[in-house]
Order: C-alpha cells, then sequence, then structure tokens
C-alpha cells in the first residue's frame, strides 16, 4: 500500500516543477491513490528472472544511424518566431544563479 | 581519533572529465557542431526540444569514443543503449538529457599520465555518450540561453577514485587530453569548454582504505585552477575533521555541489544534494540499443593512430630522451607534432627537444604564445641547431638569435647571424691567448684536476674563458689554446 | 454531373473520380469546408479549419491534373489531420492552452507523405488533451461530440478525427493510438480505424505522449480507405529511430478467411456484458461464416495491462512533457518573475488536470523509492504480456476480441478516473505489444449506438489484418451507414 500523502505530492511537484489550485492538489492526491493502489495487483505476479521490455520490437531492432552530415535545419526566426521572450537571438529569462 | 598532521591525509579524488567530440554534426541531429557562431544558428528541432522532435545518433561519435575506449585498454560494450536524465534548467532543450546510464559504450580501462614526469598508471570505471546542455549567458537583469552547443556531443570519461593529488589530477586530465588530440576526436581547447572535469573529493588518513563522505567540485575548465580547486579543498577538508577528531565523517562533510571561485580562491557551495537531484533514469524509448560487432571494432583498433603513449615509448627507445624530456612533448600534441616535423630535418633529438621544450617554450609563454602562433618555422629552428653544432655561432649567442627569432617571427635565424656580425665568435688566436693565459694562471689546481683525469676540469677552464669573453670566443679555439697550453706546461 | 452527394463516396471512389476528371480538386475542397462550416459547430470535431491552405492546394492540384501529371494514391481526398501532427507553418495546439499559439517548425513525416499523394488537408482535429483521454472530454477547448448521438462522447483521444470521418466531414483523417485512441473512438463512431504495428508510420512531427506505445494511423469509412492511407504513410523514416526499415506495403484485399484461424480469449473476456457478449458471438458467426476457425486461446495476462499501461505510459510522458516548461515555446505565464515560477505557473496555467495527474503519476513511478516496484516491475510484466500474444500467435492469425466494453457513453458520466481508465482494457494490449490492431464496424446496441469488433495480429502482419478486416466489412457493409444527422445534403 503505497503511502500517497500530501508531503509526497509535495515532493513530486517541486520534482515536475508543476503548481496546482488547492482544489487541483485534492482531486490529484485522491485519483493518484485510487491508481495507486490498483496498480499494486502488478505485485501478484513473478517476474523472477524476466527481462524488462526495454524495446517492444527487440527482434526487429537494428542500428539506426546517421552520417555525420551538417544540414540546414531550423533558421532562428523561426525557432524564436514561437518564443515568449527573446534579446539578441538569444531566449530571454529571469537572471539565474551561476550553475554549478 | 588524535588529530592527524595535515600530511598524513590523503584526498581521495575521482575526475568526471567531459569532452566534446569534434564532429561536424551534433550527436542527435544534423545541427552544426561549432563554437563561438551567432546565438542560436546552429540548432535544430531536435536540439531546442521541439515537440515531435526525435533524436537520430551520429555514426562518428559512436566510432570516436569506440576509438578512445581501445585506446585506453577498455572493454567495448557489443550492446550499449542510452537512458533520459531528468532535471529542468533553461539550457537544457528537454528538460533531460540523453545520456548512457545503465550500459556504457566503453567499461574500464587505464590511462598512462606524467606526474611531474614520472609514467603513473590511472584506471577508468567507464566512459559514455551523452548530449550536451545549452549555453546560459548571464547578465544583471536577466539571462539569456543560446542552444548552439546543446546537443554537441560529449563523452563523459569516469576515473576511479585512484587520484590522490592534486598534480595527478592534472596530470591525468592532461593526459586524457592528449589522448583525445591524438585521436583527433577531440579539439581539446578549454577555453572553449571542448574539456570540462568534475572532481568528485574526499580524504582520509593515509594507509586507510576507507572512503569517506566526498563533494562535487562542478566544471573547472583549467588545470590550474583544477590543482588550486583541490589543494584548496583538501586542506578545507582536512581542516574541518581535525576541528571536530571525534565526529563521524558524514556529520562533517556533507555531500553538496561547489564551484572553485579563482579570485576568492576558495570552494564554494552551490546546491546541497537533496531529492530535487533525484534524475529517474530510465531506458530512452526513442532510441534503439547501440549493437556494434567484433569486426567493427577490430577494424577501428587496427587503425587506431599513434598514442601518447605509443609515442613516449618511441622517444625513449630509438630518440633517447629522458622520461621528463618526453612527457613534456607528448601531453602538448601541436607542440610534439612540431618537433617532429622538426626532427625530420635535425635528427639530433635531445638538443632538438631542450631547444624547443625549454629555451624556445620558455620565451614564447611570456608572450602568452606557441612556436605555432607566433610563426617560427621549423626548419628555421633546425638551422639556428645546426650552426651550433658547426660552431659558427656558440650556445651562449644561440640563445640572443633565439631571443631574436621570437621578436621576429618568420626571420631566418641564417640571416639574423649575417646581419650581426657580433654574433660569429672570435676566431682571432691573438684576442683569445690572452685571456686563455689569464685564466689558466688563475686556476692551477683545475690544470692539476684535469692532468689527473677530470674532464670536468677542463669543461671548467674552457666555461671561464667564454666567461671572459663573454661567449663571444670560438669553442673550437678555445679548446685547441687550452689544451695546448696545458700539454705545454710542467706535469 | 452524378447525383450522389460527394460525402457518400469513399475515398478510393473519390479518388478515382477526380482522377477522370469527374470532379475539379477545388470543388471538392469547397464542398467539404461547407460541410464542416455547417456541422463543426455542434460536432466539435475540429479545432481549426485550414480552409485558405486547402484551396491553394486544391487549384495546384487541379493544375497538376491539367498538366497530365501523375496524380497520388490520395489525389483530391479531404483528408483531416489530428492536432497533434505537425502541418509546418500551422497551429499544433494538442488541445492545450499550453501551446494554443505554437506554430510547427517542421512537418510530420505521415503528415508529408499524404500531401505527397495529393490528399487535401481540411483541418486539425479535436483530441483530449496531449493525447490523454478516452473521451475528448479533455480538451483544453471544447468537447467533441459522437455523430450519431451528439449527447454522447466520439471516443478519445482522437474523437475529433472520428467524429470527422463518422459525419463525413473528411474522408479519411489521421489519429495517434497510444492506449486505444484511435480504436475506440472508431468503434464509438462507427467508423474503421487503425493502429499499425509499432514502427511502421513515423512519429517524427507527432508531438510524444508514450514513446514507446504511440503510433500514427488512419480513420476512414471503408477499409479499402485504411489500406489506401497506410500504402502512403507506412514508410520507414530517417528521422524516427524507432521506424522499421522495411520497404513499404501493398494492400491487396480479399474479402474471404479461408483457413483463417481467430483466437478468442475466452476466459480473458468472461466479464463482459450480457448485450455485448451476445453481440460479440454474433461477429465470430460472420467471421466463421466467411471460413475461418476460431480457437480458444489464453491472454489471462492481460488483466493487468491497465495497470501496466498507466506506469509506463504515464513514465514516458512525464518526461516527454517536461519541455513544456515556458522557455523557448507555448505558454509563460505573465506573473512568473523568477526562473521556478515561469516553470511552476507556466506548467500549472497550461496544463489540464488529467494531463497534471498523469505527469505526477508518471513522475512517482520514475522516482527514487519507487522506480522498481513500479516502472520495472510494469517493464517486466511487459515482457510477459508480449510473450502471451506469442504464444497465442503461435496457433492463431489473428486475436478478436470487442474494440471497448460498451458503446459510446454520454459525456459527463464517467468522471471516475480509474472507471474511465478501465474503458481501455481491450485496447492498451496491441500498444503494449506493439502489434497491429483495428477496429471495423461492428453493428450496434440497443441505444442504437455503433459497436466496434476489434482484430489484433501479430507484429508486422499489417498487411494480413487489414485484409481480414475488409473481409469482415464486405460481409457486414455497417460502414455503409452514415450518421442521420450528418446525412443532409448540402443545400
Amino acid at each position: 500500500m503505497s503511502q500517497f500523502d500530501n508531503q509526497t505530492l509535495e515532493n513530486l511537484k517541486r520534482l515536475c516543477r508543476m503548481s496546482c489550485t488547492p482544489e487541483e492538489d485534492q482531486d490529484i492526491l485522491h485519483s493518484l491513490s485510487r491508481v495507486l493502489d490498483y496498480v499494486e495487483q502488478l505485485k501478484e505476479i513473478d517476474t523472477t528472472g524476466i527481462a524488462s521490455c526495454d524495446y517492444v520490437l527487440q527482434s526487429m531492432l537494428k542500428n539506426l544511424m546517421r552520417e555525420d552530415e551538417v544540414k540546414p535545419t531550423l533558421p532562428r526566426e523561426e525557432f524564436l518566431h514561437n518564443a515568449p521572450d527573446q534579446i539578441g537571438g538569444m531566449i530571454r529569462v529571469p537572471p539565474v544563479m551561476k550553475a554549478p | 581519533m588524535k588529530t592527524l598532521p595535515h600530511e598524513l591525509w590523503e584526498p581521495v579524488i575521482g575526475l568526471e572529465i567531459h569532452v566534446q567530440l569534434n564532429t561536424k554534426s551534433k550527436l542527435f541531429s544534423s545541427a552544426a557542431n561549432r563554437f563561438g557562431d551567432e546565438p542560436n544558428t546552429n540548432i535544430s528541432v531536435v536540439c531546442t526540444g521541439q515537440p515531435g522532435a526525435l533524436p537520430i545518433l551520429n555514426k562518428e561519435a559512436v566510432r570516436k569514443a569506440v576509438q578512445f575506449g581501445l585506446s585506453i585498454g577498455s572493454k567495448i560494450s557489443l550492446v550499449s543503449k542510452f537512458d533520459r536524465k531528468s532535471y529542468f534548467y533553461p539550457d537544457c532543450p528537454r528538460n533531460f538529457q540523453i545520456t548512457q546510464f545503465e550500459r556504457p559504450i566503453v567499461v574500464g580501462g587505464t590511462v598512462t599520465a606524467f606526474v611531474e614526469g614520472t609514467p603513473k598508471i590511472f584506471h577508468v570505471n567507464r566512459a559514455h555518450l551523452e548530449d550536451d546542455a545549452g549555453m546560459l549567458k548571464h547578465f544583471t537583469t536577466f539571462a539569456g540561453v543560446d542552444f548552439n552547443r546543446a546537443g554537441a556531443p560529449l563523452i563523459e570519461i569516469v576515473s576511479e577514485p585512484c587520484i590522490h593529488s592534486a598534480k595527478e589530477a592534472s596530470a591525468y586530465a592532461a593526459a586524457v587530453r592528449a589522448i583525445m588530440l591524438y585521436l583527433d576526436a577531440s579539439d581539446g581547447n578549454m577555453e572553449e569548454g571542448s574539456l570540462r572535469m568534475d572532481v568528485n573529493i574526499s580524504v582520509r588518513p593515509q594507509g586507510s582504505t576507507e572512503l569517506r563522505p566526498r563533494i562535487e567540485i562542478k566544471n573547472m575548465n583549467s588545470f590550474s585552477f583544477l590543482e588550486a580547486a583541490i589543494e584548496s579543498e583538501t586542506k578545507r577538508q582536512i581542516a574541518l575533521y581535525s576541528k571536530e577528531p571525534h565526529r563521524p565523517p558524514e556529520e562533517i562533510i556533507i555531500p553538496g555541489t561547489y564551484r572553485w571561485d579563482p579570485e576568492k580562491k576558495e570552494t564554494t557551495l552551490m546546491r546541497r544534494k537533496e531529492s530535487a537531484d533525484d534524475y529517474r533514469y530510465f531506458p530512452e524509448p526513442d532510441l534503439v540499443p547501440v549493437v556494434l560487432n567484433q569486426n567493427y571494432i577490430d577494424e577501428i583498433r587496427s587503425s587506431l593512430p599513434e598514442l601518447p603513449q605509443d609515442r613516449y615509448n618511441r622517444y625513449l627507445e630509438q630518440l633517447e630522451l629522458t622520461p621528463y624530456s618526453a612527457s613534456l612533448l607528448i601531453n602538448d600534441k601541436p607542440l610534439c607534432d612540431y618537433f617532429e616535423e622538426t626532427l625530420k630535418i635535425y635528427p639530433n633529438a635531445r638538443q632538438l627537444c631542450n631547444w624547443i621544450t625549454v629555451e624556445f617554450t620558455g620565451r614564447l609563454k611570456e608572450r602568452g604564445q606557441t612556436l605555432l602562433s607566433i610563426g617560427i618555422l621549423p626548419a628555421h629552428v633546425a638551422k639556428l641547431l645546426a650552426m651550433i653544432d658547426s660552431q659558427l655561432i656558440t650556445g651562449r649567442i644561440a640563445k640572443q638569435v633565439a631571443d631574436d627569432m621570437v621578436a621576429s617571427p618568420g626571420l631566418d635565424p641564417e640571416i639574423i647571424v649575417k646581419k650581426n656580425p657580433d654574433y660569429l665568435p672570435v676566431t682571432d688566436t691573438s684576442e683569445i691567448e690572452p685571456i686563455v693565459d689569464e685564466v689558466l694562471a688563475a686556476n692551477p689546481q683545475s690544470i692539476l684536476d684535469y692532468k689527473a683525469g677530470r674532464e670536468k676540469a677542463f669543461a671548467f677552464l674552457v666555461g671561464q674563458v667564454m666567461k671572459l669573453t663573454r661567449g663571444k670566443a670560438s669553442p673550437a679555439i678555445v679548446n685547441e689554446l687550452i689544451l695546448k697550453k696545458i700539454k705545454s706546461t710542467n706535469p | 454531373m452524378t447525383h450522389t452527394p460527394l460525402h457518400h463516396f469513399s475515398a478510393a471512389q473519390l479518388r478515382d473520380s477526380f482522377v477522370k476528371g469527374e470532379f475539379t480538386a477545388v470543388s471538392i475542397a469547397e464542398y467539404f469546408l461547407k460541410r464542416i462550416e455547417q456541422h463543426n459547430q455542434q460536432l466539435g470535431a475540429f479545432l481549426s479549419i485550414l480552409g485558405p491552405r486547402m484551396l491553394l492546394k486544391a487549384e495546384a492540384l487541379d493544375r497538376k491534373r491539367a498538366h497530365n501529371k501523375p496524380l497520388g494514391r490520395l489525389a483530391g481526398v479531404p483528408v483531416a489531420i489530428k492536432d497533434n501532427m505537425h502541418i509546418a507553418e500551422e497551429i499544433t495546439s494538442c488541445g492545450s492552452k499550453f501551446l494554443n499559439n505554437y506554430r510547427a517548425p517542421f512537418e510530420a513525416t505521415a503528415v508529408r507523405l499524404l500531401e505527397e499523394e495529393d490528399a487535401l488537408i481540411t483541418g486539425k482535429t479535436n483530441l483530449d488533451e496531449f493525447a490523454m483521454g478516452s473521451s475528448n472530454e479533455h480538451s483544453a477547448y471544447f468537447n467533441a461530440h459522437n455523430p450519431w448521438d451528439l449527447s454522447c462522447t466520439p471516443g478519445g483521444s482522437s474523437g475529433g478525427s472520428a467524429a470527422a470521418v463518422a459525419a463525413r466531414l473528411s474522408l479519411i483523417a489521421t489519429g495517434s493510438d497510444t492506449g486505444g485512441s484511435i480504436r475506440q473512438p472508431a468503434g464509438f463512431c462507427g467508423v474503421v480505424g487503425y493502429k499499425p504495428t509499432y514502427g511502421r508510420v513515423s512519429r517524427y512531427g507527432l508531438v510524444a505522449f508514450g514513446s514507446s506505445l504511440d503510433q500514427i494511423g488512419p480513420f476512414a469509412t471503408r477499409v479499402e480507405d485504411i489500406a489506401l492511407a497506410m500504402e502512403s504513410i507506412g514508410r520507414h523514416c530517417p528521422f524516427d529511430s524507432t521506424s522499421l526499415d522495411f520497404p513499404p506495403e501493398s494492400y491487396h484485399l480479399q474479402a474471404n478467411l479461408k483457413n483463417i484461424k481467430i483466437g478468442i480469449p475466452r476466459h480473458f473476456l468472461e466479464n463482459l456484458k450480457p448485450e455485448a457478449k451476445i453481440h460479440f458471438e454474433d461477429n465470430l458467426q460472420i467471421l466463421r461464416s466467411l471460413g475461418a476457425s476460431t480457437i480458444d486461446i489464453d491472454l489471462d495476462i492481460l488483466k493487468y495491462s491497465i495497470a501496466v499501461y498507466y506506469i509506463l505510459a504515464t513514465a514516458e510522458a512525464s518526461t516527454n512533457l517536461a519541455r513544456f516548461d515556458g522557455i523557448r515555446y507555448g505558454m509563460r505565464a505573465k506573473d512568473a518573475k523568477t526562473l521556478d515560477e515561469i516553470y511552476e505557473l507556466s506548467r500549472k496555467e497550461g496544463f489540464g488536470r488529467e494531463v497534471k495527474k498523469r505527469i505526477m503519476l508518471g513522475t512517482y513511478v520514475l522516482s527514487a523509492g519507487y522506480q522498481d516496484a513500479f516502472y520495472k516491475k510494469a517493464q517486466k510484466v511487459r515482457t510477459l504480456i508480449i510473450e502471451a500474444f506469442d504464444k497465442a500467435f503461435a496457433i492463431c492469425d489473428a486475436v478478436a476480441m470487442p474494440v471497448a466494453p460498451s458503446s459510446a457513453f454520454p459525456l459527463k458520466s464517467i468522471s471516475d478516473p480509474l472507471e474511465m481508465y478501465l474503458q481501455d482494457i481491450f485496447t492498451i494490449p496491441a500498444n503494449l505489444a506493439g502489434l497491429p490492431a483495428i477496429s471495423v464496424p461492428s453493428g450496434f446496441d440497443s441505444r442504437q449506438m455503433p459497436l466496434g469488433l476489434q482484430l489484433i495480429g501479430p507484429q508486422m502482419c499489417d498487411v494480413p489484418l487489414v485484409q481480414y478486416a475488409h473481409a469482415f466489412e464486405q460481409a457486414t457493409q455497417f460502414t455503409r451507414k452514415i450518421p442521420p444527422l450528418f446525412d443532409g445534403l448540402n443545400s
């Protein structure tokens, strides 16, 4: 029985950078608890020795690589057309602490 | 636990080196992999994280990764795969990086590095491919994001925690960089960010094998900063342990990410390790596994160029250079190639090595230049040394000619000498003889020493004459005169 | 001039008539644009109607025909595109506020292929936000309605496409299917809906939801038209690493099922409601009358499909939707002052509730401490599901199941998320195993609402599967029925 409580919700919101209204919080808490209870049923299945399905078409996958060639791709104006805020050809964001 | 003196502690260091591969296009898109262009002009829908865009792996990046792995004797994974690493940051176009977490392409391996001239073996844990983030440019009231670098192919090389000093760390990093240059897999340009180092560092009492809590210093792009940061952090950690010798290490050193502040000359905390660092790695569903066969690997192995270690061995065995001199050349590939080029014309390796690594390099460093950047031709260096060998000029004069070559790069040393009659040695015996007499008269003991078999005494006498003639006397004539006069004196 | 209204034509028939010169492309375009204009208000099928663009393309197509140039497979056929696939330079909203002004910088491969075959694109269709839903009620814009009963859902997430085709506002539409989002709406709206083998159709230009599950596929009023669409879009794409590297296929359609074995997972289906069970048995009788035999197969493991799906799909989605962060495109919250506020508020305001739930769920099942129990466990059960199908296909050619537990439910009638998720119990398995699956109209229930029969084939057996569906369709002709509300002639 997964302990999906308010603290868990707060941690999740932080991890996926999302805010919610208090009403949404309640709804999400309730819905996710229900779904997590439901998916507990997977515990019933014995998966010892079973490989993880990392690729659904395992047997048919071949290397798909490309040649190292430069091709014309995204023009800057096209990219910046959708930008919420730009300056000097760059996307503008609020000042950020220098990355570690 | 008693407080240990500083010298009885040792740092335990692991380096993660991120090297940008010099492929033409990016790791997962066909945008140009180039530094220095106008912001957001080398971008694609993939590396700007547009919805609906999908990554396609660059085969040349795979090739260079395999080349690197083979160069350090690692195991190349026949099947490797990519994973998503989630974190939010404005320079990250998808807010996840595509990296190789679970199954990297290169496993294990060793790097031989010259620690202050002595070769030492360091162990690599793994190396893998991943895509680089864009660049955040900081201004006072805002920051600008440039995605030119986003998606550039990186190979991340992770060492074992087998490095135990600042010098070892920079030697190891320099060796890794040298391999990349010899493979032509990267330009290794640290100012442009082609090679960046993260340091994981803890300390422990010498002789112990424990691994205490460590901190991470991120994004170092200079060897001198690397050394300084390690020295400083080592001191800091030792001081903390010494202050509270009875407290458990986990309470003294709290894991966190630090930056090296070159102005304050100290490591500053950026953030503690917390749940926000949960990267939630899972297999990248948009990419298929990288499946390599033995033929492919063998073909790459057989076409590897001469590697730093091979060249070092050749220098010791065939050219008879000292380990120290060889090590000076090996890590600086452009200089080393210059040496090789000049060696074709002037085959005295030891002499050439000395002049290139000591005489010229010393002069050029002051100007912030190298033999290549200043434009002094290998043929001219060869000519200078030939002139010394033929005794056309003395060693001392040659140094002056070198000064002139540095001041006027591209000028032929033969012309320099022609224009400066002062440079030619004095060959007039009548000018030199009195000075020889003077020196012999002043140093009777040396004459006796020489007659007793000590060659060094002769060299001393020659040196004294050269000193008095301010290096202008012809060494051949000085030798001849001293020998003649000694022979003619009483035994 | 024929008396049959254009919207009664199948795509193949319209194409042939156009090629013969019986209609101009412009007149076809005007006809369907007028229908859309008349009906979209009540149907809510289209989010955007691309009238001027369609007319320009139609004019060009008429010129092409006038110059006797070869015409594509879909020449003159009106096709609608689900609004989570890119048409270059047009808005792709994904049914979300987040992208209400996002202009697609590139074209989806599937869209390009359709236009290369001279299809005429009518507009972008309505969907559950980011394809997350089974009723189209999660569109941030407005509901789509079932053409057979406007108070009912058309299904989801490709509700708009299904409704558009059922109401004959376009003759073909594209959808995307991650857990049934093409097949279930097709069943609810009485049209044919096809999800190809994973990798058969390129995902380049499809806004990703569950990368290892998503496939683009066609809706049509005839299986024959599905085949036409598949011949156009079922091709290898060098911009999608998961795209199958096999040649495109021709779909020759036979009208019988001689020697075909249909597998029935009886035990898995035992909880079907009585009416649905009877209907399903009737369907099986028809299959037998066409020469097929039925055989019992064990797919009990499929009862875990929903649990597996809601772990894996949300995990992938949580990372696929991380790029919607207010930084590079899409909505940026106006009140946001810091970087964190940009992320948090943009995502708060831009995403609807269902999307938020799934992102959180996906983040949770990948997070440290839970990944083994949820994500990794689900990945293993997925393997078991694939193996169960492999075993089944060893003894049968296709698996038959209803496409949904019931016919279309009234809008707003299901508010419990889990109850909504359980709607997908029959469709999810094909996505988990990468199998081709088709929903073909199979009749009407006691409420006079359409029902669908689902056939699932082994990986890569797209052509045979579509053939089986064609045989069933020819014997039943349910696809001939047009929803009465939308069958009036254009005035």
